[in-house]
């Protein structure tokens, strides 16, 4: 496309403006603009200038009898409006019906008389400020179970599942096919056709033979569905919260410690005795920092993997709290110091936010890469086979014959000749 | 001075001291990447990969502090 420089810049300047046009709009309504609930997960569907989509709500309920049911809504406030559920109201579980103190008692009053007038009315319009619910909006309200029921479990679908399960279609939709296709030949047998298997095929060769075949040796053919699953729907998940009106299923912690779940349950499935007698047994140490090696290496077990979610986790948020506040700083300034500062704040924000926005678009790939090669290295660790003929306090040393075949294939680093079990050389050989 | 002032100074210095260390780490570890490349330009997609991963673990221990330091500043006042 011959375009020219300037005006593919000024186009991206343009549309960085669509990340600020809708916290403008929304704002401009009296609703409040805030980052946290934009990045974190809610029983919303937010379209800012267009207004919120409630999700339904699901509960598992006890009811006074003691049997457990399962009750659903069509949305947050017509759970409120039912007799099961109810919004916790300042107070209330602390002190019971009876002691009314004087803050407290008057959000108590308000909502139990909210309830009387809304049975009486019977609904009311969106976008009022929802005084009858404690002022509170009835998606952020915090529901516990009244008139004896208890909240056991909220399934409520959020917006975050929503685009997990999105995003999980999408691969569907895109893969399924494509391996159709290779099952029929096309693309082993003969060169792949068409865009979409072409663009795949460059990216799972990448994912293959960078990621998994260093790591993984010979053991590659077995790890490789797993690996490829979680490289592209990490990566689906961060690129879906990039475009407009999209939130990130991996900026939830829920998400991410279930992936790193995965990866702990394959690399302990994947350990061969070699890594458990290597951890509680590590060989080559003195005896006497032994007790002090054994439970540091049994932590590490599961330091790895919760170093994964967390890791994933805390890039995607942070990428997103950065880009929402710069806009807030906008109005900061706006409205501390005028609004023609406001308007000057306005166009440096705008390219540090289309900075920033570049830079997670590459953070979307790098930690979809990290996460995948951490894992091929933590399923190549455990799964590594070593010979045991001799005694590990031997292995410092290099025969001549080592140094020997290492000169031989241009001064690669010298292996031991029983260690190549796992590597790109075990690979070729 | 109030206790939840105190609070959310202490979170917004760690965020500003987390900052500090990641950018001196992952700085030196680029200025150590760039002079490998310089002596060996043939190495530079070996060196370039290797960086990348431990510029994302340096910043994973990086966002653990930043994490915390979210946690502290939003935490509801137990007031």
């Amino acid at each position: 496309m011959k375009t020219s420089l300037v005006g593919r810049l000024a186009l991206a300047f343009l549309l960085s403006f669509t990340a600020a046009a809708p916290a403008a709009l929304a704002a401009g309504d009296g609703e409040e603009l805030d980052a946290i609930s934009h990045t974190g997960d809610g029983y919303y569907y937010d379209l800012s200038p267009f207004g919120k989509i409630q999700m339904p709500r699901l509960f598992v309920v006890r009811d006074a009898d003691g049997g457990l049911g399962l009750k659903a809504f069509a949305n947050s406030k017509k759970a409120i409006d039912s007799d099961v559920i109810g919004v916790e109201a300042h107070g209330v579980e602390a002190h019971g019906n009876d002691g009314v103190e004087e803050g407290d008692g008057i959000a108590m009053e308000t909502q139990n008389e909210a309830l009387v007038t809304d049975a009486v009315d019977g609904g009311h319009s969106e976008g009022d400020d929802y005084a009858e619910y404690g002022g509170v909006a009835p998606y952020y309200a915090h529901l516990v179970g009244e008139n004896g029921n208890e909240i056991v479990l909220d399934l409520s679908p959020t917006r975050h599942l929503m685009f997990a399960i999105f995003a999980i279609l999408l691969l569907s939709l895109l893969f399924l096919p494509m391996a159709g296709k290779y099952r029929k030949g096309v693309g082993r047998e003969t060169a792949p056709r068409g865009l979409l298997q072409n663009m795949m095929e460059t990216v799972i060769i990448y994912v293959r033979d960078e990621i998994a075949r260093p790591n993984l040796g010979d053991k590659t053919n077995k790890y490789l569905p797993y690996l490829l699953t979680v490289f592209f729907f990490i990566l689906t998940c961060n690129l879906l919260g990039l475009v407009p009106f999209g939130a990130t299923a991996t900026a939830n912690i829920s998400t991410t410690i279930v992936l790193a779940v995965f990866t702990f349950i394959v690399t302990q499935f994947a350990g061969t005795k070699d890594y458990w007698g290597h951890i509680f047994n590590p060989p080559g140490v003195p005896v006497a920092l032994k007790p002090i090696l054994i439970p540091i290496e049994f932590l590490g077990i599961f330091t790895k993997p919760f170093a994964l979610a967390i890791r994933l986790f805390a890039n995607m948020t942070a990428g997103h709290l950065i880009i929402l506040n710069l806009i807030g700083l906008i109005f900061i300034i706006g409205n501390s110091f005028g609004a023609g500062a406001g308007y000057g704040t306005g166009v440096a924000a705008t390219f540090m936010v289309l900075f920033v926005y570049a830079l997670e678009v590459l953070v979307a790939f790098i930690q979809a890469y990290v996460f995948t090669i951490l894992s091929a290295l933590f399923i190549g660790m455990a799964s590594a086979e070593h010979e045991h003929d001799h005694d590990h306090a031997e292995d410092h040393g290099l025969t001549p014959h080592d140094i020997a075949v290492a000169s031989a294939n241009g001064h690669a680093e010298p292996h031991k000749l029983h260690e190549r079990t796992v590597g790109t050389e075990a690979a070729y050989a | 001075m109030d206790p939840l002032a105190l609070g959310y100074l202490g979170a917004g210095l760690g965020a500003g001291l987390v900052a500090l260390a990641a950018g001196l780490g992952i700085g030196r570890l680029a200025a150590a990447a760039l002079e490998g490349s310089a002596r060996q330009p043939e190495a530079s997609g070996d060196i370039r990969t290797t960086m990348i991963i431990a510029a994302a673990l340096i910043e994973g221990v990086a966002l653990f502090g930043l994490v915390v330091c979210i946690l502290m500043a939003l935490r509801t006042p137990i007031a």
